[in-house]
């Protein structure tokens, strides 16, 4: 268990300060965290059961962090129903069950919601992965409203951290919104909600969204448009220094290079942002499908395995997989083989959540 | 697919080359601050400034050593806007999928040995075979590929603008010495059907002396269309001028235009666009005074991008314009005075020489107030005894002084 140095301003008790370590949040919150990391969600599952079982959640907020684990580790394992019968054993989010203020002698001095945000996140996206379009998209723009409103409040008292994190919430959610339309191939709509976010001041954003913006440009066919947008993106980063903001750049000139055909050129960005940060599995993957579009199906399958047994961590994605797999098919007669092997490997160190029917054995 | 013989060393396979896709997830991560804690906590003072630390920590941050990386990269959210599932990863084209006309047909082809083994003196060729007619791709007989080694590849891209619609095959074989030195000759077949992506109606309307073409396209595509171009090409004696309808309230922020010029997308199945175009005779001179019958006012070109910017191009036939027959005497308003008084004439005929024009002051004298129409003014040709085609009725308003 970790123990908190001493804040620069006030001394505190390690064993009475509630925000000390993770495990002071809840108990052994640092337990589920770690196997989260790990992907571990079947155990993440065993380990609510066990823990309701043996009444070692004591707080209502316990319950409220460990059932949020639970819905999350269903969805992970794509067990939707499961995760729907969970939420619905839940009172409205807004009831005052789930108010501080509603326990004041476990709580003294605080006041609003202890409903962890993921879980209300949770409760738009489940029904939608159930197809239940109408449902889930009417939850999400509802959700945004909430959210809008908790902006106003503290705008208002200027609680700044507070500010920060509903303003980060905001922006989670209106791309989670645009991310289904995008799915359904709704591209007029996602332009129009993206130049909605764009217009308002989200500095520091703006290169990844907007870079965004360019790729579903470019899906729909609009070049001069997505050219438009990367050359804003260009002009974001050369104020910053970050590897990842001139991946972004690199990575950007190369769609347009493939855009063109001119693969050669594309493949040369791709190394160099492969140079830059060896983990940026986006640049290996495309990297890979040029090689490709150059007759070098060979490379290709070799810049794929490569990454695999190097970065897995990174690497191992589903649709990473589903490209090398097509690659197999292609390359050997008698793919079954080699995909097998492949798949076997994956068994051995993927996380529970990855999807194995991308090998489409 | 199909081959004729049980036992061949070599095998083609075929993957259709369209552009790859920008793949889109639903990925389900987290910031930390969202799951671990109560949604309003933040606004305990404390809280405020003891968790920002705490949800950076060793515990939840990215440690330095990636070998503890774990998979917190299919957990942790990085950047608000990961939840749009749309990182940048490219997807290979999963399946055969639609084909159009005016489209590009793209393929690999790669030719396995999956014998023990080595092959040699192959000579490859791909074409496509329509109803119509061959057109060889490849051919490899000026320089035969020598060997290919047991468990090797050879591979080749071929292209074919597509310009037919209908059945299509591609046909590749090879002819080559197996292990055995038995010369084996393999043909495999792949079979496709091309589809028309478009229908476009055309309308042509006179108003006085100016044509207007209105065209409408409908996609029957099983994606959006992205209209690139949309062009008419007038034949040789005529203009032409694209109408566009006023701007969209979107458009007039120039900041947002820049980046942002709504696409002109056309929606998958059914989808329709319509474009209007002014068309003006170009023909002044003499050849040109009776052209009766049929015209031909020339065709569309329309160029389409789907996915990544995957071109297509088609052209209409020639567009037939309306029957015009031109007028021996045109007989056209000049000017009418704004006011024109009750009572008082309001303005007389100079000869008119062959081929000329004339402008002349005609006077009438008003008898009615109010609106009135001027009806019945036409050209009387004394020598012939015809009348010519009458004025279009004028409205004026008369007024007392």
């Amino acid at each position: 268990m970790e123990q908190e140095s001493t804040d620069a301003g006030a001394l505190l008790d390690p064993l009475s300060n509630p925000f000390a370590s993770l495990d002071s949040l809840s108990p052994d919150l640092s337990s589920l965290n770690d196997l989260a990391t790990r992907g571990s969600w079947r155990s993440i599952l065993d380990k609510v059961s066990r823990s309701r079982s043996l009444n070692l959640l004591r707080h209502p907020h316990h319950h409220l962090t460990y059932l949020s684990f639970n819905v999350l580790a269903l969805s992970k394992l794509r067990r939707f129903a499961d995760a729907s019968a969970e939420l619905e054993s839940l009172q409205d989010l807004d009831s005052p069950e789930y108010r501080y203020e509603s326990y004041p002698k476990i709580y003294p001095d605080r006041s609003g919601s202890m409903v962890p945000f993921f879980l209300r996140w949770l409760h738009c996206i489940v029904p939608l992965r159930l197809e239940q379009r109408r449902e889930g998209l009417d939850r999400l723009y509802r959700l945004v409203d909430l959210v809008r409103e908790k902006l106003k409040e503290r705008e208002a008292n200027s609680r700044e951290e507070s500010l920060n994190v509903w303003k980060r919430r905001e922006l989670f959610v209106m791309n989670t919104i645009i991310g289904d339309h995008l799915s359904h191939k709704e591209f007029s709509v996602c332009l129009d909600l993206i130049k909605d976010l764009l217009s308002r001041d989200c500095s520091g954003l703006d290169a990844v969204l907007l870079s965004k913006l360019g790729y579903i440009q470019l899906q729909v066919g609009d070049l001069e448009g997505a050219k438009g947008a990367f050359s804003r993106v260009e002009g974001i980063s050369s104020e910053g220094n970050s590897v990842e903001l001139k991946n972004l750049v690199n990575r950007n000139k190369a769609l347009i290079y493939l855009v063109g055909k001119d693969y050669v050129s594309a493949v040369r960005e791709y190394e160099v942002c492969i140079e830059r940060d060896h983990m940026d599995f986006v640049a290996i993957n495309n990297k890979a499908i040029c090689l490709m579009y150059l007759r070098d199906l060979s490379d290709s399958i070799k810049v794929l395995e490569n990454s695999l047994e190097r970065v897995p961590m990174v690497a191992l994605n589903e649709t990473l997989v589903v490209n090398l797999c097509s690659m197999y098919e292609l390359a050997y007669v008698n793919h079954s083989e080699i995909k097998k092997t492949l798949s076997n490997w994956i068994a051995r160190v993927a996380p529970d959540d990855f999807d194995s029917s991308c090998t489409r054995i | 697919m199909s081959t004729t013989q049980a036992s061949h060393s070599l095998a083609f396979r075929v993957m259709r080359l369209c552009r790859p896709t920008l793949h889109v997830d639903t990925p389900l991560l987290v910031d930390p601050s969202d799951l671990l804690v109560g949604e309003d906590i933040f606004d305990d003072p404390l809280a405020a400034s003891q968790l920002p630390r705490l949800l950076s920590g060793p515990g939840i941050k990215p440690p330095e050593d990636a070998a503890d990386l774990g998979y917190r990269t299919r957990f942790l959210l990085h950047d608000a806007t990961d939840s749009m599932g749309l990182s940048g990863l490219l997807l290979l084209p999963q399946a055969f999928g639609a084909i159009y006309l005016g489209e590009t047909f793209c393929s690999y082809i790669s030719i396995n040995n999956s014998s023990n083994f080595e092959v040699r003196d192959i000579i490859i060729k791909a074409e496509i075979q329509t109803e119509r007619q061959r057109i060889l791709l490849l051919d490899t007989s000026k320089s035969s590929v020598e060997s290919i080694r047991a468990g090797g590849r050879y591979d080749f891209i071929v292209e074919h603008d597509v310009k037919e619609l209908g059945a299509h095959t591609l046909v590749c074989t090879a002819l080559y010495n197996d292990g055995d030195g038995e010369r084996k000759y393999l043909p495999q077949f792949f079979k496709f059907i091309v589809a028309n992506p478009l229908s476009v109606k055309t309308k042509v309307r006179v108003v006085k002396d100016t044509t207007f073409l209105e065209a409408c396209i409908e996609n029957h595509t099983k994606t959006n269309l992205y209209m690139d171009q949309v062009e008419f090409e007038p034949a040789q004696n005529w203009s032409a001028t694209k109408l566009k309808a006023d701007e969209h309230h979107s458009e007039m922020n120039s900041a947002a235009r820049e980046t942002f010029k709504p696409p002109v997308l056309i929606r998958s199945g059914g989808g329709i666009q319509n474009y209007l175009y002014q068309l003006k005779s170009s023909s002044q001179g003499p050849e040109h005074v009776k052209v009766e019958g049929s015209n031909v006012l020339g065709k569309l070109q329309i160029t389409w991008r789907t996915n990544l910017g995957e071109p297509g191009r088609l052209q209409t036939q020639q567009i037939l314009g309306a029957a015009i027959t031109r007028k021996e005497i045109d007989l056209q308003v000049a000017e009418i005075p704004a006011t024109i008084i009750f009572g008082r004439s309001f303005s007389a005929l100079p000869k008119v020489e062959a081929f000329g024009s004339s402008d002349f002051h005609l006077k009438l004298v008003a008898t009615k107030l109010g609106v009135q129409r001027i009806t019945g003014i036409s050209v009387f040709d004394y020598r012939e005894r015809k009348t010519y085609d009458p004025l279009p009725d004028m409205e004026i308003f008369v007024d007392l002084e």
